[in-house]
């Protein structure tokens, strides 16, 4: 096995006095909700975000899945902004219609199929053309298609790495911040701080 | 101009003793004190209380003005509403919808934005150095930009005071500028994994290093009129909010001193327009607040909303722009960071996250001993980092995804960084306008045109270099950059001039004498420092002349 952190560590520390009431409840939450049920995209959208961002970041084979592509439409079903958007992008929830609809354009030109049913290694290919906006297909001239990669990879990578099983992966307990940290610096940990273990 | 609403006084003199948290009295005390009604005329209507409007609430409020302070967005009581979680704290970011158009579109939500009774101080990193004197004359020196008509020794007494007030933390003496005529009101913070990286770094390439000013308190810290704040407990989460009121953000500082003089504050009352009498002055301020329209009549405005929001407000009046001035001249400092991953645990989550500073670049020499080819210089920055930040913004920047990006991701707790702040001139191309398409208000969004010009491009060059040598030197692997600009500023600068400046040198509007902008909208350059502590000292300086000329 590479190297990896202990399982376990933010699930041990939530119940502990070492973690605010707030904090507590908001990643309780997110650990316990089942994902919603998409709304506003349709069944067959949905199942292609959830192939693509499969792709994009692939699941822990020993947790249970990590959601990210629910809590993309929950967030657009509600209407929600970041704050911002490429001035050449259309508004998130077009956006994201679109380019789902462009991957699998994008797919089929190259591979007379659509996402779902090509390789792994295909689907990367698509995706990379995506990313380099050089991907083929009508729909990339009415959205750009490295903006639309970006802003989704973003979205997920920020989706994923919210999640308190994500962040047990890499080692992160800032949340068990209660007692405050005395010891910070260079090699110095606190005894809730997980060491890597390696391979 | 007097008003008898003292009850909040010695409150918390009378309960910090047994109450660590005397900010949970005073925040509660918002709802309390609601001395003015609508029918009333009051003295001054301030809108937005960030860095911009909270020193300057506090000192209308301080001279015995009746002062009602609008404020967008939520009263937050951080102990029971903010959770030590990136996601859950979004809500702290202004998250309307704006339009990022140019070359270099200027993120905005969690960067350049805040919402809440403090602004965006509720998530400032607190970073809090003084320009220096020839920040305000980079025309006199390179030929370039604009001259701020304030000289610096009119701004220096207030640097002194907000420093003092805010209880900054830093080192003393302090290596760069000219002297400083009193200490920090604190010694500095302590510093974390990616400062003494950096320490590494710049000690083998003869570059001088201090620990930097930071608004959060290195020790416990009493104020007449705040109360006690608490030490930092170095839980390094500046930038999704300070729970424990050890950062200077606005609520736990001059918001509370604002109360203390008698000054009303309501939250969620989002202003829409400003409506103007047959001499041209404002009379009422109009505002939404629980779904219904309300008007507040006043015999002055100070708008303190931010470089978008109070040119986007100016705009959809058609305001205080005989100049044509009004949402012109757009900046954002050059902030390119570089990060490297390291061999020792460096956990960049702990401490404060600015925690070491060099300002040897402030005016810099040529890697080749020749002149510099570009105009004005920065500052270099160590950086910590929460992780959803950090791996969210190298997913876009470094594009990595898949099992690179989960490797990538494996290294937080070995990451850290450096970043510059760096001045930046204005540019015709730069500048706020009205969309056409209406955010859910039915106001038009405001679209940004930025782009990095030639003098911000041979910065970020040259910056490149320094900090890429300076994680070679102190041993990083898988160096990368994060191209950035930060700090959104300009759209209503001042000057001396009516034909090419909104405001004149005291805040004041050319075009209406009752209307006031005090926030990083006015300022006439950039500057090469984070610009929180210059606001916040422009606001008392504001305040002061304005109280001078009522005189």
């Amino acid at each position: 096995m590479p190297e990896h952190y202990p399982n376990g560590t933010v699930r041990a520390l939530l119940p502990t006095d070492q973690v605010t009431e707030p904090t507590r409840q908001a990643l309780t939450e997110r650990l316990e909700t089942p994902p919603p049920k998409p709304d506003f995209f349709s069944e067959t959208e949905f199942s292609l975000l959830e192939a693509i961002c499969n792709r994009l970041i692939p699941q822990d084979k020993n947790q249970p899945p990590i959601d990210i592509a629910g809590s993309i439409d929950e967030r657009l079903v509600q209407n929600k902004s970041d704050g911002w958007r490429y001035d050449t992008m259309p508004a998130d929830g077009e956006a994201y219609k679109l380019g789902l609809a462009g991957v699998d354009e994008t797919a089929s030109l190259l591979f007379d199929s659509p996402f779902q049913s090509i390789s792994d290694t295909r689907q990367d290919l698509v995706l990379q053309q995506v990313q380099q906006g050089d991907a083929p297909g009508e729909i990339w001239k009415k959205l750009p298609a490295n903006r639309f990669f970006e802003e989704l990879l973003a979205e997920a990578t920020t989706n994923y790495y919210s999640h308190p099983l994500a962040q047990e992966a890499i080692g992160y307990v800032g949340m068990a911040d209660v007692p405050g940290w005395q010891r910070i610096g260079l090699n110095q940990l606190e005894d809730r701080e997980p060491k890597i273990i390696d391979g | 101009m007097n008003n008898g609403h003292r009850q909040t006084k010695n409150l918390g003199q009378s309960l910090s003793s047994h109450h660590p948290l005397t900010i949970i009295h005073f925040t509660l005390s918002i709802e309390e004190n609601m001395p003015y009604s609508t029918s009333e005329t009051v003295d001054a209507v301030v809108i937005g209380t960030g860095a911009g409007g909270a020193p300057l609430l506090a000192r209308l409020a301080a001279a015995g003005l009746k002062v009602v302070a609008l404020e967008a967005g939520k009263h937050w009581n951080p102990t029971t509403d903010f959770a030590t979680d990136e996601k859950a704290q979004e809500k702290l970011f202004w998250t309307d919808e704006r339009l990022s158009a140019g070359n270099d579109p200027i993120p905005f939500g969690s960067n350049n934005s805040g919402t809440g009774v403090g602004g965006s101080t509720l998530h400032y990193t607190a970073y809090t150095p003084r320009a220096q004197p020839d920040d305000l004359r980079i025309r006199t020196d390179f030929g370039v930009g604009s001259n701020w008509p304030i000289p610096f020794d009119q701004l220096e007494p207030y640097y002194d005071e907000v420093e003092q007030f805010l209880g900054v933390s830093g080192p003393s003496p302090y290596p760069w500028g000219p002297d400083r005529k009193r200490r920090y009101a604190l010694g500095p913070l302590p510093i974390n994994g990616a400062g003494q990286l950096m320490q590494r770094g710049c000690e083998q390439l003869g570059i001088k290093t201090s620990p930097a000013a930071n608004a959060a308190l290195s020790a416990d810290y009493y104020q007449e009129g705040v109360g006690h704040r608490k030490a930092c407990t170095n839980r390094g989460f500046c930038q999704a909010g300070c729970t424990t009121g050890a950062k200077a953000s606005m609520d736990v500082t001059y918001i509370p001193l604002a109360l203390h003089h008698g000054a009303e504050i309501r939250p969620e009352s989002f202003v829409t327009q400003l409506i103007t009498d047959e001499s041209g002055k404002i009379r009422d301020v109009v505002y939404v607040r629980n779904g219904q329209e309300e008007r507040q009549r006043c015999r002055f405005v100070f708008l303190c909303a931010g470089t978008v929001e109070t040119a986007r407000l100016l705009l959809m009046n058609n305001l205080a722009n005989s100049s044509g001035q009004v949402g012109r001249n757009v900046m954002a400092h050059t902030a390119l960071q570089i990060w490297g991953e390291f061999d020792e645990d460096v956990r960049p989550y702990k401490g404060i996250p600015g925690a070491l500073i060099s300002e040897d670049t402030h005016r810099p020499k040529h890697r080749n001993g020749g002149p510099i080819d570009f105009a004005g210089g920065y500052l270099l920055q160590s950086i910590g980092v929460m992780p959803v930040t950090y791996l969210s913004q190298m997913a876009r920047a470094r594009g990595l995804w898949g099992q690179e990006l989960k490797r990538a991701a494996l290294a937080y707790n070995h990451v850290a960084g450096i970043n510059i702040l760096g001045d930046c001139l204005p540019d015709a191309g730069n500048y706020l306008e009205l969309a056409d398409e209406k955010d859910s208000r039915q106001m038009p969004k405001p679209r940004v045109y930025f782009s990095n010009g030639e003098n911000e491009k041979r910065m970020t060059a040259h910056a490149d270099k320094i900090m890429r040598d300076i994680w070679d030197a102190a041993g990083a692997k898988n160096v990368w950059a994060f191209p950035r600009n930060a700090h959104i500023i300009g759209t209503c600068r001042m000057g001396k001039n009516a034909n090419t400046a909104v405001v004149n040198a005291d805040g004041q509007s050319f075009d209406i004498p009752n209307l006031y902008i005090s926030d990083n909208s006015t300022f006439p350059s950039a500057l090469s420092v984070n610009p929180a502590l210059t606001i916040m000292a422009l606001a008392l300086r504001t305040a002061d002349r304005f109280l001078e000329q009522q005189k």
